[in-house]
C-alpha cells in the first residue's frame, strides 16, 4: 500500500515540480495533491506507533517552498527540511583527467566497445572459428599452426571461449576506466593482444602479404598494445613534448611512430595493394550488408581509385612516410602532419574499414582506423590538446590511486 | 547467436538495479516532507524494468504502447532539464551535465522499443530468449543503435572514471548547517533556484557548498555560498541506517547508470 502511495507522491512531485518551474500558476494544484497524498502514508505510518514528531504533520501543514525542486538528492533530515533543485547530485565538480588520462579513458571505451562486440550473435555462430581458422592462411607453419589449434578449440567450446574472450575485453575496459585498476588493465591489456594479435588476427596479416593499411595493417589489435604502453601511468620524460612521451621517453615513442607509419607506407606499396583493381575491389568489397549511405560512398570510393591502384598506392604511401617522419618536425610542422595523420586515419576507418564493418553486423572490434585516431591524439604537442583547463581538479591516474 | 543465458542473467542483472531504485525510492521516504525526490531513480526503475522485460520474455511487465509513452515523456523531462542545466552552466551542460546522460539513456530506451524487431511476440527483444536459445532481434536502423552505443560507452566510461575519481561520494547527501536559518528548507533560503548541493570534496573534506551557479559550475559565486566550511550534517536520518546512507549516495545511483548503460550498449550492438 505505501508503495502504490510512494509511487503516486513521486508521480505528482515530478509534475508539481514541473509547475514550480514552467507554470507556476498550477503550481498550488499540484501542491495541494501532493498534500492530499503525502498525508495519507504518513497517517498510516502514524497508525504503527511511529515516533512522534517525526514531521508527518509538519508535512501536510507546511506549504512548499518558492523554489523547492526535486533532486537527484534524497536528504531526509528529521528535524530540518531539506530541499534540492533540479539537476544536482551530491557531487564534486567533475574530477577533470590530465590528457594522459584522458587518452586512457579513449582507449577504455575501444576496449570496452570490442569487448561488447564480441558478444554478438556471429561470434557464437561456426563463422567465427572459420574467420580465425582463415587467418591462418598464407603465413609460415610456425605461426599458422597455434591459429589453427585455437580455431578447433573455438569450434568445440564455442560458446564458452566467447563468453570468456568478450568478458575479458570488457573487464580490461572497465579496469581501465576505474582508477585504481588502471595499472592492471593496461598491463593486462598487453598479452591479451599480442595473444589476439597472433591467434585472431594471424600478426595482421604482415607476413602472408595481404596486409593493407586499408584493411587494418598491421593488425588492429596491436595497436591497443603500443597504446597501453604509451599510455602507462609513469612519467619517465617529465617534460616530455607529447603524452606518449610520458612513459617511455620522445626518443622511444618517436621511434615506435615512425616503424608503425612506415610499416604502413611500405604494405600500401605491396604487390597486393599496388595492383590497378587492388584499392578499387578492396573499398568495393565492404559495401556487403552496410547501410546505404556508408554503401554509397564505398561506391564512390572504389569508382574514385578504379584502375589507380598504382598512383593511389603512392599517393597514400607517401602521406604516410610523411606522418612518420612529422614527429621529428619543429612543432607547427608536426601538428601539420599529425592532422594530416587523423584525416588519412579517419578515411582509412570510414572508406577502407567501413567502421570495422560494425554496422554490417559480425565485427569483431572498430579496426585500425580509430585506434590511429586515438595513437595520434597522444602524440599531439602537450600544451595544445588540453583537458586540465578550468578550476577544477586536475588528477592523473597516478594521483587518484593515491587518493582511492 | 547469443545464448539465452547470458541474457537471462543480464535480465537478472536489471532487476538487481530496479530493486536498487526501488529501495533508494523508499529510503528517501519521498512521501516525507524533507526529503527530495529522486527522478533519477524512478528513471532507472522504469529502465531496469523495461530492459528486464526486453531481455527475457517471461519479465515482460507492459506493452511496447506503454513503454514508449513513458520513455518519451523521460525523454521530454530529461531534455528540459538539459535546457535548464545550459542555461545555468552554459553549453557543455548539453553533452557532460548530469541530465545529458539520463536523456541519452531514455532516448536509446526508445530507440530500441521503436526500432527493433524481433522473431518474438514483442516487437522488442524480449522474443529472442522466450522459448528459443538464442537472440534474434535487429534493429532496422543500425547506424542510429551504433551512435547511441557509442554515446553510451563514453557516458559510462566517464562516469566509471568519475565514480572511481571520487566525485560522487559513497555517503548520502551532505548538507551545511552553518548559513541556513533553522527549520527553513535550506533551497528557501537560497537566493536562486540554482542553488545547488555539492557533497565531499575529492579528498574527503566535507565542503556541503550550497552554490548559486549549480553543481557543474567550476567556479563557484562565492558571495553566495553558504557555510563552506561548515560542519555538514548528512542524511543520517534516512531509513536502514548505514545501509540506507549508502544505498542513497550518489555512488550507488551512478553505478546503476554505469551498468545500465552497459547493458544498453550490448543490447543495440548484439541487434545490429
Amino acid at each position: 500500500m505505501l508503495n502504490v502511495f510512494n509511487t503516486a507522491t513521486c508521480m505528482i512531485a515530478l509534475l508539481n515540480n514541473f509547475f514550480l518551474l514552467y507554470r507556476r500558476e498550477y503550481c498550488a494544484v499540484g501542491s495541494s495533491l501532493l498534500i492530499v497524498v503525502e498525508a495519507f502514508p504518513e497517517w498510516l505510518l502514524a497508525r504503527r506507533k511511529r515516533p512522534a514528531g517525526s514531521g508527518g504533520a509538519a508535512a501536510v501543514c507546511v506549504k512548499y517552498p518558492r523554489r523547492a525542486l526535486m533532486s537527484e538528492v534524497a536528504v531526509a533530515g528529521r528535524p530540518a527540511v531539506w530541499r534540492g533543485r533540479l539537476g544536482v547530485e551530491s557531487q564534486t565538480a567533475a574530477v577533470k583527467p590530465d590528457v594522459r588520462r584522458a587518452l586512457q579513458l579513449g582507449l577504455a571505451a575501444i576496449w570496452l566497445l570490442d569487448g561488447v562486440l564480441q558478444y554478438q550473435s556471429f561470434m557464437y555462430s561456426t563463422g567465427f572459428g572459420k574467420m580465425l581458422a582463415g587467418t591462418a592462411s598464407g603465413n609460415p607453419s610456425v605461426i599458422a599452426r597455434p591459429i589453427n589449434w585455437d580455431a578447433t578449440l573455438v569450434n568445440h567450446h564455442l560458446v564458452l571461449i566467447d563468453t570468456i574472450f568478450a568478458t575479458i575485453q570488457i573487464l580490461l575496459g572497465l579496469g581501465i576506466a576505474f582508477r585504481p585498476t588502471v595499472r592492471l588493465g593496461l598491463a593486462a591489456s598487453i598479452p591479451w593482444a599480442i595473444g589476439v594479435w597472433w591467434f585472431g588476427e594471424g600478426l595482421g596479416g604482415i607476413l602472408n602479404g595481404v596486409a593493407s593499411p586499408l584493411n587494418g595493417a598491421p593488425g588492429a589489435v596491436i595497436i591497443y598494445a603500443l597504446l597501453a604502453v604509451l599510455l602507462w601511468p609513469a612519467d619517465r620524460d617529465v617534460s616530455a613534448p607529447f603524452a606518449a612521451a610520458r612513459a617511455v621517453g620522445a626518443h622511444v615513442a618517436r621511434a615506435l611512430w615512425l616503424v608503425l607509419w612506415l610499416s604502413l607506407a611500405y604494405f600500401a606499396l605491396t604487390p597486393a595493394n599496388r595492383a590497378p583493381q587492388a584499392l578499387n575491389g578492396m573499398i568495393a568489397g565492404m559495401e556487403s550488408g552496410e547501410p546505404g549511405w556508408l554503401s554509397a560512398i564505398d561506391r564512390g570510393a572504389a569508382s574514385l581509385v578504379a584502375h589507380q591502384g598504382l598512383a593511389a598506392s603512392i599517393a597514400l604511401s607517401v602521406a604516410l612516410v610523411v606522418i612518420a617522419i612529422g614527429v621529428y618536425l619543429p612543432r607547427p610542422a608536426a601538428k601539420a602532419t599529425l592532422v594530416l595523420a587523423i584525416v588519412v586515419a579517419i578515411v582509412i576507418w570510414v572508406v577502407g574499414e567501413g567502421f570495422g564493418m560494425i554496422l554490417a553486423g559480425g565485427a569483431t572490434d572498430p579496426n585500425s582506423g580509430l585506434l590511429l585516431v586515438l595513437l595520434t591524439l597522444t602524440y599531439w604537442p602537450a600544451g595544445t590538446v588540453s583537458a586540465s583547463t578550468g578550476a577544477a581538479p586536475v588528477l592523473s591516474a597516478d594521483a587518484a590511486g593515491e587518493l582511492v | 547467436m547469443t545464448p539465452a543465458w547470458i541474457l537471462d542473467l543480464l535480465a537478472a542483472l536489471m532487476l538487481v538495479v530496479a530493486a536498487v531504485s526501488a529501495a533508494r525510492l523508499v529510503m528517501a521516504r519521498p512521501w516525507r516532507h524533507g526529503s527530495v525526490i529522486i527522478d533519477t531513480d524512478i528513471a532507472h526503475l522504469l529502465m531496469a524494468i523495461a530492459m528486464a522485460g526486453m531481455l527475457a520474455s517471461s519479465l515482460q511487465t507492459l506493452p511496447n504502447t506503454a513503454w514508449e509513452v513513458i520513455f518519451g515523456v523521460m525523454i521530454a523531462w530529461y531534455a528540459f532539464r538539459v535546457v535548464l542545466d545550459a542555461r545555468a552552466n552554459g553549453v557543455r551542460a548539453l553533452a557532460g551535465g548530469h541530465c545529458a546522460p539520463h536523456l541519452v539513456h531514455s532516448g536509446a530506451m526508445l530507440y530500441m522499443f521503436l526500432a527493433m524487431t524481433g522473431s518474438g511476440g514483442m516487437s522488442g527483444m524480449a522474443g529472442m530468449s522466450g522459448g528459443s536459445a538464442s537472440s534474434t532481434l535487429s534493429v532496422s536502423d543500425p547506424t542510429l543503435a551504433f551512435v547511441f552505443a557509442l554515446v553510451l560507452i563514453g557516458y559510462s566510461i566517464w562516469d566509471l572514471d568519475q565514480l572511481s575519481g571520487r566525485r560522487y561520494s559513497l555517503a548520502s547527501a551532505r548538507v551545511p548547517l552553518a548559513g541556513v536559518r533553522a527549520g527553513v528548507p535550506a533551497m528557501a533560503g537560497a537566493e536562486s533556484m540554482n542553488a545547488a548541493f555539492s557533497g565531499p570534496s575529492p579528498t574527503g573534506a566535507v565542503s556541503g557548498t550550497v552554490t548559486r551557479s549549480g553543481i557543474n559550475n567550476d567556479e563557484a559565486d562565492g558571495s553566495h555560498a553558504i557555510g563552506c566550511a561548515a560542519a555538514a550534517i548528512d542524511g543520517g536520518n534516512v531509513a536502514g541506517g548505514g545501509v540506507g546512507q549508502f544505498l542513497l549516495s550518489p555512488a550507488v545511483t551512478v553505478g546503476c547508470r554505469v551498468t545500465m548503460g552497459v547493458v544498453m550498449t550490448f543490447m543495440l550492438l548484439i541487434a545490429i
